[in-house]
């Protein structure tokens, strides 16, 4: 599974920090380098902070 | 906040045993006390790592610890624990040829645990934990 995280904070002019309120930042920073497949829930988060559907940002394959 | 003020105290607690324990040695080290030292030593280098990480994060108003940090320990605590049953096999193995007292057998034994599971744990910490 792929994600558009980094695509979309630069686009909401966020920093990794501002996404880390729920998670840690390392949380961020791996989903970020797609080495961690996050949990509904923070899929769900993270979706609701770009107001956007959980597919638009993460991308199954 | 909780969880560091505890590792910081038991880190200070071994440092103070270590502390006593060259105190009353009075410099007669044997080469397996000075081993002992260092994997002493780097294993309270680890816990006040861990420690520092989970201040800076409370610092930062970031949960000290969330769903990733939870799967890493959860993920680093089975894999040492298996790890471990091959140490201890080793040690019951390898005992027959040493002539280790007992206590200084399962001395080894429990450092080597620590570790192991200190080992385990930076490793999963820094590569990730991947379609999981």
């Amino acid at each position: 599974m792929n994600n558009r995280i980094k695509e979309y904070r630069a686009r909401f002019n966020l920093t990794q920090e501002d996404l880390a309120k729920k998670v840690r930042r390392e949380t961020i920073v791996f989903l970020e380098k797609n080495k961690y497949n996050p949990s509904l829930k923070l899929a769900h988060d993270i979706a609701r902070v770009f107001d956007s559907k959980i597919e638009e940002i993460f991308l199954f394959e | 906040m909780k969880k560091a003020v505890i590792v910081f105290i038991v880190a200070a607690l071994v440092l103070a045993t270590v502390g006593l324990w060259i105190f009353s040695s009075s410099g007669n080290f044997k080469p397996a006390d000075i081993a002992s030292f260092g994997i002493i030593i780097l294993v309270v280098v680890f816990a006040v790592f861990f420690g520092v990480k989970r201040l800076t994060s409370a610092k930062r108003g970031e949960p000290p610890e969330d769903e990733l940090s939870k799967k890493v320990m959860r993920k680093t605590s089975s894999l040492s624990y298996y790890i471990s049953l091959y140490l201890w096999l080793a040690i019951m193995y390898f005992s027959d040829r040493f002539n280790y007292e007992t206590h200084t057998i399962i001395g080894i034994g429990i450092l080597g645990m620590a570790v192991v599971f200190a080992v385990c744990w930076l490793v999963i910490n820094f590569t990730g934990i991947k379609n999981e």
